[in-house]
């Protein structure tokens, strides 16, 4: 008999609550919510991290579970992040806009408030047109459509190119990388209709919202609550259900399943769009977050920094990936932020700013050769000592 | 002819002594000669023999008042009938004259050569016989001080001496200064002495001139094309900038087309060549139509004529509609309040009623067209040598993605080692050449020693992240990857805190600095020639090491089955080691010769890592042919992409990419690919 979803998943249970609790502590000490022991700035570095550990559980899904080292799942995070802040900012620049020539004599017509937010938006890159890609950009449920459907068309494209010839191991992820970058100088042009290098910018700006940013911060944090929550669900019921087992054993020997029938190349395409919406969902809800989106946060880097962290995390097992994000991209704030305290030898000054760079790149050669399976691995180790 | 030269020499103690010296050579000059025996007395200083006034010197006096306050308005019939005078003291004295050698006497106004003798006095020598006057005191004599417009068209008519000069350097001076300042004036006398030039090169380059001077200046339009036609396989910057005035026109418009101008094209508004509302602001210009009102100023003139909520009878609200709007205005304009709108109908009627065409500034209709005619052949050569410009910009690109990606196509090519601190191998050389030129300032030394201390340095490093790391990971390559990954990013940011974020120069010998330039089109630095003859040389290192050595026969061995390479006495981790220092030394050599060229930055190695695994992958990995294949591939497609969108190297970057990515669709295994049982996976 089949056992239960959850029966199957015991790390769903553990972790739903361990998050709804965090989400509750939370709320209760922050600012918005009037005890105040956590500033607005640190609540949104939490939500911020939420969505990258959401990131993290597509990019253990496409690499822990399917073996494909995708170097370019930023793309889609910063797709997803571009889709929401294209409605930001042009309903936040109507509103504006809209103000601005209401105190005139004579009230505008269409084409000149049209003219103006089109003249605030790309004043800086020198043009003042709306270019085709912003066709929908005033109407909120396409461009959240688009959030999904955007990346998910170029994962699905590109996937179908590089599955289709057989380009696995390496090669494929030296191509995925490639594509990011690819994708991250494009937009960086002046003429790629996102505005070149200066991005969008203002997104914390809920367009028509009067609410406190201390508010506005904790919606946000609830919402990326929700979508991590959401997303540790569909995944783990991805990976229980017999589209789990074909993938995991694709990534142990693609050649016998593809010899026992099953069609290995559409598999591998479901499972990459899939991990690049969910990739696209968590860049949607992060963005709005940090306020800026430019394309310098899709380059290659960006997205190795995502496999370091499941790596550190421990592949192969959701609760890693979340762990390995959070923990990373917490130290790293905490080190690179300027909080830690420098280190003074005598003969020289440890700063934390310069020297973290170097002991993440050292303790990411000392993970991957004396820990494979990550901090998640600490969790086996548990388990073994409950047994014996 | 010989001269007579005759020194006096004459030396005022006071005012009292005075001593001549003669010396005195052989007579046969026509001119009686004076034998100037002198005495001084005090008073202003003694003049001596006096050799009459010859002809130039009648000449110069006709015109002494304009010659003394020369200007550059007045000077040109003075030299022109100077020259109209034909004597052969002219060059000499126009020579004299331009480097203010000539003086006028005070007493009688007359002009002579003066050479200063010391003490303030000078010795006079006439114009017309050359033969020496006399020592005068300065305050006896006047200057002649031709400001430097005047000087400037004296030297324009010494130049017709100066090119039949038998002195082969002046007449070069005189075509430079030709080149230099053209002017109608210099035509004819510069296709006088073309054919009489003894010399080859300085004759074809009279001719050139001459040419050059015809298609501007000549008045006979048949010698203007003649001269056109003959330079129209001139690929000549000042060929283009000769033919260009030519062809150069103005935009007007009139109602009719006039038959007295030389018309180059009809334009019809609205086409892509001329913008409808370009159009009706040119006739608005020349107030042959009213002017617009952009919507901006009627929305401004609509605000104030504002009356009781009300413009023209339309209530305010209702202007956020622009028909309303136009509504509101036509009443006000009904009223007399506001000038004409202009629409759109308006627009089309003015314009139809006019004609808007291009004149030349030429009158003459076949010069011009034999103009354009020229210049078309012109571009179609130019644009021959651009593409093979392009060409050698191409193959130098690929000579450095070929410098970069061969180290990778040992350690990942051969070993199949995703090494992505490579990039950083790079960086490290290029480092290692800074530093050595810090301590060692002579360049040619210093790159000379820095290529063998960064191979050293490189090849240490990557013994040692082969022994530590990748030893332990051979059969996990998406771990190498992550590792190596890390190690990247380390020394990234400990070169940043070595050496600073900001760009360190690594200075080229001189010898290497300029261009090698074959015409006005192509040129080609010699940086780039170096790195090309260094990536050839990398080739043949490359080869020779995998062919012809025991090392490369065990290297091939190992990669091939490291079993049975092992079971045949091979040590395979030594071999591993050993090759994979050795890619990494490569690294550092490329690494010193990017940096000659590009600033060395940590981010040196980042910017050509991927481009360098592109490379191999594209090219076929495991094999070095490939990777020559793909680094030319890879620089070629750059390059073309870059020139169909000059302003852009971003877009061909990218759209490179996506090549890269299509065409491994179509050839998943490089352009050379392995085949058999060598492929392995």
């Amino acid at each position: 008999m089949r056992k239960s979803f959850v029966a199957q998943n015991p790390s769903v249970l553990v972790f739903l609550i361990c998050l709804s609790l965090f989400t509750v502590v939370v709320t209760v000490l922050a600012e918005g919510f009037g005890v105040g022991a956590l500033s607005t700035s640190f609540i949104k570095t939490l939500g911020k991290t939420l969505c990258l550990c959401l990131v993290a559980i597509a990019m253990d899904l496409i690499w822990g579970y399917c073996g494909i080292l995708s170097l370019g799942h930023f793309a889609f995070f910063g797709l997803g992040g571009y889709m929401v802040g294209m409605w930001l900012m042009y309903a936040r620049t109507e509103i504006i806009v809209e103000g601005a020539l209401a105190q005139g004599d004579i009230p505008p017509t269409p084409q000149e408030i049209i003219d103006g937010i089109g003249n605030q938006i790309f004043g800086v890159v020198g043009s003042s047109d709306f270019p085709v890609v912003w066709t929908f950009a005033d109407s909120l449920m396409s461009q959240l459509l688009l959030v999904l459907v955007v990346p998910g068309l170029l994962a699905l494209v590109f996937g179908w190119l590089a599955f289709r010839s057989r380009v696995t191991g390496v090669y494929l992820s030296i191509l995925t990388q490639a594509m990011t970058l690819a994708l991250a100088l494009y937009l960086f042009q002046n003429d790629s209709g996102l505005r070149g290098n200066n991005g969008l910018s203002g997104l914390q700006n809920l367009p028509g919202v009067t609410a406190p940013q201390s508010a506005v911060s904790l919606w946000f944090f609830w919402a990326s609550a929700l979508a991590l929550g959401a997303g540790y669900i569909l995944s783990a019921w991805v990976v229980s259900g017999k589209f789990g087992s074909v993938i995991r054993g694709i990534r142990d020997n693609e050649a016998r399943v593809r010899f026992l029938g099953y069609p290995v190349e559409s598999f591998k395409l479901m499972l990459f769009t899939l991990t690049a919406m969910i990739a696209a969902v968590a860049g949607a809800l992060y963005y709005p977050q940090a306020g800026i989106i430019n394309p310098a946060e899709i380059a290659p880097i960006a997205s190795i920094y995502l496999a370091v962290w499941v790596a550190i995390g421990g592949r192969g097992r959701l609760y890693g990936a979340v762990l390995g994000a959070a923990f990373v991209s917490l130290v790293s704030t905490w080190f690179t932020g300027g909080q830690a305290p420098d280190i003074n030898l005598g003969f020289y000054t440890v700063q934390w700013v310069d020297w973290w760079q170097v002991i993440l790149g050292l303790s990411f050669v000392l993970v991957t050769l004396f820990a494979p399976k990550g901090i998640g691995g600490l969790f086996d180790l548990l388990k073994r000592e409950d047994k014996a | 002819m010989t001269h007579l030269i005759r020194v006096c020499r004459i030396l005022i103690c006071g005012a009292l002594l005075a001593l001549a010296q003669v010396a005195s050579a052989q007579d046969t000059t026509a001119e009686p000669r004076v034998e100037p025996s002198a005495e001084l007395s005090a008073e202003p200083a003694l003049t001596q023999t006096e050799p009459g006034i010859g002809p130039l010197q009648s000449v110069l006096q006709e015109e002494a008042a304009l010659i003394t306050k020369a200007s550059r308005k007045t000077i040109g019939p003075v030299i022109d009938h100077i020259l109209s005078s034909e004597l052969p003291g002219v060059p000499a004295f126009l020579s004299a004259w331009q480097n203010k050698r000539i003086w006028q006497r005070k007493s009688d106004g007359l002009f002579f050569v003066a050479g200063e003798t010391g003490d303030r006095s000078f010795v006079l020598t006439d114009l017309d016989s050359d033969s020496v006057v006399g020592d005068y005191p300065k305050d006896a004599l006047v200057q002649l001080k031709p400001n430097s417009g005047v000087r400037g068209l004296i030297a324009t008519a010494l130049v017709q001496f100066q090119l039949s000069d038998p002195d082969r350097a002046t007449r070069e001076e005189a075509l430079v200064a030709i080149e230099r300042r053209p002017g109608p004036d210099l035509l004819l006398p510069l296709r006088a002495s073309v054919a009489a030039e003894p010399d080859p090169d300085l004759k074809a380059r009279k001719m050139r001139i001459e040419r050059l001077l015809s298609i501007a200046y000549d008045r006979d339009p048949k010698e203007r094309i003649a001269a056109i036609e003959a330079m129209s396989h001139d690929l000549g910057v000042d060929v283009r900038a000769a033919l260009n005035p030519l062809v150069a026109t103005t935009l007007t418009t009139a109602a009719t087309l006039p038959d007295d101008r030389n018309v180059a094209r009809v334009l019809a508004p609205g086409s892509p060549q001329l913008d409808r509302l370009a159009a009706y602001d040119m006739l608005v210009a020349e107030d042959l139509a009213p002017p617009r009102r952009s919507s901006a100023e009627i929305k401004t003139l609509l605000a104030t004529h504002i009356d009781g909520g009300r413009v023209g009878g339309v209530p305010v609200a209702q202007l956020s509609d622009p028909e309303a709007r136009v509504t509101a205005y036509s009443a006000l304009f009904a009223a007399g309040l506001v000038p004409p709108r202009v629409s759109d109908a308006d627009i089309d009627n003015a314009l139809a009623s006019h004609v808007f065409f291009e004149t030349y500034a030429e009158p003459d209709p076949a010069v011009t067209d034999a103009a354009e005619a020229a210049l078309a052949t012109i571009a179609t050569r130019v644009g021959l040598n651009q593409s093979l410009d392009l060409g050698l910009d191409a193959i130098s690109l690929a000579s450095i993605y070929f410098l970069a990606a061969i180290g990778l196509a040992i350690t990942f090519g051969l070993m199949g080692v995703i090494n992505m601190a490579h990039g950083e191998f790079i960086m490290m050389g290029a480092y290692t050449g800074y530093v050595v030129q810090q301590v060692i300032p002579n360049h040619t030394v210093s790159i000379l020693v820095a290529i063998p201390l960064a191979f050293a340095v490189t090849f240490a490093a990557g013994v040692a992240m082969e022994r530590l790391v990748i030893r332990h990971l051979y059969h996990r390559p998406l771990e190498t990857l992550l590792a190596t990954f890390g190690i990247s990013i380390a020394l990234q940011q400990l070169a940043k805190n070595l050496f600073g974020t900001q760009a360190r120069p690594l200075t080229a010998p001189g010898w290497l600095d300029g261009a090698l330039v074959l015409n006005d089109v192509v040129a080609i630095s010699y940086i780039r020639i170096a790195i090309f003859v260094l990536a050839l040389i990398f080739l043949g290192f490359f080869l020779f090491l995998m062919k012809r050595t025991r090392l490369g026969l065990e290297t091939r061995a190992v990669t091939q089955n490291p079993r049975m390479a092992a079971s045949m006495g091979i040590n395979p981790g030594r071999v591993n080691m050993l090759t994979f220092g050795l890619g990494s030394g490569i690294a550092g050599i490329a690494g010193v010769a990017i940096g000659l060229y590009a600033k060395v930055t940590s981010e040196l190695g980042a910017d050509y890592i991927v481009q360098s695994f592109m490379t191999v992958v594209v090219g076929g990995v495991g094999n070095i042919w490939g990777a020559l294949l793909g680094a030319t591939m890879i620089g070629t497609l750059q390059k073309g992409i870059e020139w169909l969108n000059p302003s852009n190297t971003l877009a061909a970057q990218t759209y490179m990419i996506i090549f890269i990515i299509v065409f491994i669709q179509f050839r998943p295994r490089g352009i050379i690919a392995l085949k058999g049982r060598a492929a392995g996976d």
